[in-house]
């Protein structure tokens, strides 16, 4: 048997069989792609229009850097691999290069090549790829490039644009945390693969993302509302500005400070002009100051999505509810509150007048609160408005949940 | 969830035809699904909803949030992770509202405390597949919340799974419970419960999918469940303690102590001043091409490690075995040599016990009291001195005054000291807090 292997045909020589390897990696290459939404890159891209550092952590292998390739080809910028771990800090603060008379001329710190080429075309994407287990001089080096732009004697221009990548800590092997100075300088955003686009993609179909297109229309709108929403939290959560991450968990994360605070607001500014979804600002947002504080911005971001009680109570008849349950108590809480504050005859009958039309368009038990609160509010000389009659369901609502609560009682359980 | 399909004896005092409303009123708009809503006594089902919201104000929120989608197919009600909530008509029929109530509470639970992307995450790290370990999760997630949604006002809906129903402890977490109960005859009883993909993460045929009505999107369920977590957090007063530790923990859970434990001590033996750094002491690589110039070089040198160890006696052998070796491991994940690493117990006295060749041969001795300021003296003097030092203890012990001279890791074994629990020796003695200049780490 051995002699029949061992004997190569002639008429096969290497190249060919070279030849015929590539033919096979070209069809492998030869995938198709298909327009699919895709929340991470277009927050990925909104960071970047927004020209802000974004840092993306994530297993090593899920496609980051297929997602910066195309990014950068959406974009049009030429990408510049960086691979942070590999290199001292002299890469980023500049070689030392001794001139003729360095008394007279000092020691110019010369950049590397990469940014020479990044310099000279005035604009491209940089990435930082495994930031995370870089050595601690070569993130304190990183510092000033991600933050002033500078490499040694270089200043990147403004077209240039920086991603940085990370392994989570987790699964770093050998890695250092980010300190929270440079943590603190970037948009973090988790990145994770989608096990359907995986499936799909390494069966031939790989999603193209549709990227978001900035509304020039809307710009002063967006920036409007941008320092609205961050103002309007801030002015009432003083404690929210500045907070150091405390405790092991929050390492190496987002955390608030007037920097993040600065970046989000730029960035609600641009998701809004851009018109993207809650989803995508949520990761933003919540990349830049965290968790905590992200969510508490975006709750009053819905809150300002809400109708003005006092329009509602201005022309009642054509007064739109939210659909959403706990979004329609929150109105019709507000609207009765509006009404304790200003309590006029006028005023309490409209608000009646929402309150049947919220029973007529939704869930009954939504208005027993309010209904009840703003029963409470009558002055002597105020008539009952006849559009009352309409809530007599409520109240038999709230009767029969009254009496279900005393069955409830412990008394009554014992019953059963 | 609540099976019991027979609950005629309930019924007629209960939610009878006798009290329900004359004209009806049935709003009809908000469930405009064609024709699947008829006969789902709407009706009940709010007054039910209005009674669970009274009961439990801090979920209010969330029940509210929860959109009803009348349905055939399901036994009684079932929630999808996309918020909506699937009723049986006929379970609505013959259920009494204050049951109703108790499972509205019950079903919202699943979705607050993401019971289904955590079925989701256990399925994937441990390969459960099928139907039957799903159906697994979801009596380990009922149990999870059962132990302490009821009473207070609500009723405990009939065939309520408890812990007790499994001989298991109650207060556990839905992975804890996982663990320690396999599927068997002996739970036949339990094998119609369902409560839809939003407990255990497994797509129902009932289910209307992320692009359906009325599905909240991932902000916006985050946004919910952010408001409940804040409700719960301002008034702590009001919620059952497993409430408050959902909404401590929801939006920040726990790190296992082993990841963190790591990440402090590696970073601390690979700091600045330890281990891999930038040098002087050789010349660099580079520096043939820069004549003149002296550049540092990237130098490795392994870091000198002493862990001091409480010995005192209200740390536990196996707390401290455990501990241990997981220091060991991680110094001989970073590179250090074994005989890089120093032990020392530590009561009232420090020992040097000797640098750590076998982790688990280490004579641990000691008992009584402990003053720790003694174990980082004793580790600070010994030479060549240590570049970190890692302390494992309960932290009932006085700390050293000024910051060591070197990093400084504090494992520490938790102990729910109720504040205001006086010494016997000194009412006035309280324990101090691990101090600042140290990382702490929870363990266990």
């Amino acid at each position: 048997m051995p002699s029949t292997l061992s004997a190569p045909a002639p008429s096969a020589p290497a190249p060919a069989q070279l030849d015929v390897a590539s033919e096979l990696l070209a069809l492998l290459r030869d995938t198709t792609t298909e327009p699919r939404p895709d929340v991470q890159l277009e927050a990925l891209t909104l960071a970047v229009a927004a020209d802000l550092p974004v840092l993306l952590w994530g297993e090593p292998g899920i496609g980051k850097t297929a997602a910066l390739t195309q990014l950068a080809e959406n974009l049009g910028l030429p990408l510049t691999t960086v691979i942070a771990s590999v290199h001292e800090p002299s890469d980023f603060s500049g070689l030392p290069v001794i001139g003729d008379d360095p008394a007279v001329q000092g020691v110019p710190m010369a950049p590397p090549d990469w940014a020479v080429r990044l310099v000279r075309a005035g604009r491209g994407l940089l990435f930082l790829d495994e930031l995370s287990t870089a050595p601690p001089a070569v993130q304190a080096a990183l510092l000033r490039l991600v933050l002033e732009r500078r490499i040694g004697s270089l200043r990147l221009p403004d077209g240039v644009r920086i991603v940085a990548a990370a392994n989570p800590r987790a699964s770093a092997a050998d890695g250092w945390e980010l300190s929270p100075p440079l943590a603190n300088r970037f948009v973090h955003l988790q990145w994770v693969h989608d096990h359907d686009v995986v499936v799909r993609g390494l069966g031939g179909t790989w999603p193209r993302a549709t990227l978001p297109q900035l509304d020039p229309a809307r710009l002063a709108d967006a920036v409007d509302l941008a320092r609205r929403a961050v103002c309007g939290l801030l002015a009432g959560r003083p404690a929210l500005v500045h907070r150091l991450p405390a405790g092991e968990t929050r390492r190496g994360g987002a955390w608030p400070s007037p920097r993040s605070w600065e970046m989000t607001l730029r960035l609600i500014a641009f998701a809004t002009a851009a018109g993207s979804s809650r989803d995508v600002l949520s990761l933003l947002v919540r990349g830049a100051v965290g968790d905590g504080p992200g969510l508490e911005l975006l709750a009053g971001l819905d809150r300002m999505d809400l109708p003005d009680p006092e329009d509602l109570l201005a022309d009642p008849e054509a007064a739109v509810l939210p659909e959403r349950g706990d979004l329609r108590q929150a109105v019709l809480d507000s609207v009765v509150a509006a009404v304790r504050s200003r309590p006029e005859k006028s005023r309490w009958d409209a608000a009646w007048t929402l309150l049947v039309r919220a029973v007529e368009s939704g869930a009954p038990d939504l208005v027993v609160v309010p209904a009840t609160t703003l029963a409470s509010l009558r002055r002597d000389a105020w008539d009952v408005p006849e559009a009352i009659e309409e809530l007599a369901g409520v109240v038999a609502l709230s009767r029969r949940a009254d009496r279900a609560a005393a069955r409830t009682a412990p008394g009554a359980k014992a019953g059963r | 969830m609540t099976g019991a399909a027979d609950t005629a004896d309930a019924a007629p005092g209960a939610g009878g035809p006798s009290e329900a409303e004359p004209g009806g009123a049935a709003p009809a708009a908000a469930d405009s699904d064609g024709d699947s809503d008829r006969g789902l006594d709407l009706d009940k089902l709010y007054a039910a909803r209005l009674q669970a919201a009274r009961a439990r104000p801090y979920v209010a929120t969330a029940l509210y949030a929860l959109h009803a989608v009348p349905s055939r197919q399901v036994p009684t009600m079932a929630v999808d992770r996309h918020w909506r909530c699937y009723v049986s008509p006929g379970f609505v029929d013959r259920t009494p509202v204050e049951e109703l109530a108790a499972v509205w509470v019950h079903e919202v639970s699943h979705l607050l405390r993401d019971h289904h992307g955590r079925s989701d995450r256990v399925a994937r790290q441990q390969g459960l597949t099928g139907r039957a370990e799903r159906l697994r999760m979801n009596i380990a997630a009922d149990c999870e919340i059962n132990d302490d949604a009821f009473g207070d006002g609500l009723v405990t809906p009939e065939g309520a799974v408890l812990p007790e129903t499994l001989q298991l402890p109650e207060g556990q977490l839905m992975e804890d419970y996982l663990r320690q109960f396999r599927l068997g005859p002996q739970f036949g009883h339990l094998s119609w419960l369902d409560c839809g993909s939003g407990a255990d993460g497994l797509d129902r045929q009932w289910d209307l999918g992320r692009d359906g009505a009325h599905g909240l999107s991932a902000q916006e369920r985050d946004a919910v469940r952010f408001r409940v977590a804040q409700g719960i957090k301002g008034r702590p007063g009001n919620a059952p303690r497993q409430w408050q530790r959902w909404a401590e923990e929801a939006f920040h859970p726990p790190q296992p102590w082993r990841d963190l434990l790591g990440a402090a001590i590696r970073s601390a033996v690979s700091g600045s001043g330890a281990g891999e750094d930038y040098s002087y002491g050789r010349p660099s690589r580079r520096s043939s091409a820069l004549r003149g110039t002296v550049l540092p070089s990237l130098r490795r040198r392994p870091p000198q490690v002493a862990v001091v160890i409480d010995t005192s006696g209200s740390v536990s052998d196996a707390e401290l075995g455990g501990a241990l070796l997981e220091v060991a491991a991680i110094c001989r994940a970073v590179g250090g040599r074994r005989d890089l690493v120093t032990v020392l117990t530590c009561d009232a006295a420090a020992r040097v016990v000797g640098p750590l060749c076998r982790a688990e041969g280490i004579p641990l001795v000691g008992g009584g009291g402990t003053d720790l300021r003694r174990g980082f003296a004793r580790a600070l003097r010994s030479r060549p001195r240590p570049d970190v030092v890692v302390a494992l203890t309960d932290g009932q012990t006085p700390w050293p005054s000024d910051p060591p001279p070197c990093r400084t890791v504090v494992g520490l074994f938790p102990r729910p000291a109720p504040p205001g629990t006086p010494c016997e020796d000194d009412p006035d003695y309280r324990p101090d807090e691990p101090p600042q200049w140290a990382r702490v780490v929870t363990l266990g």
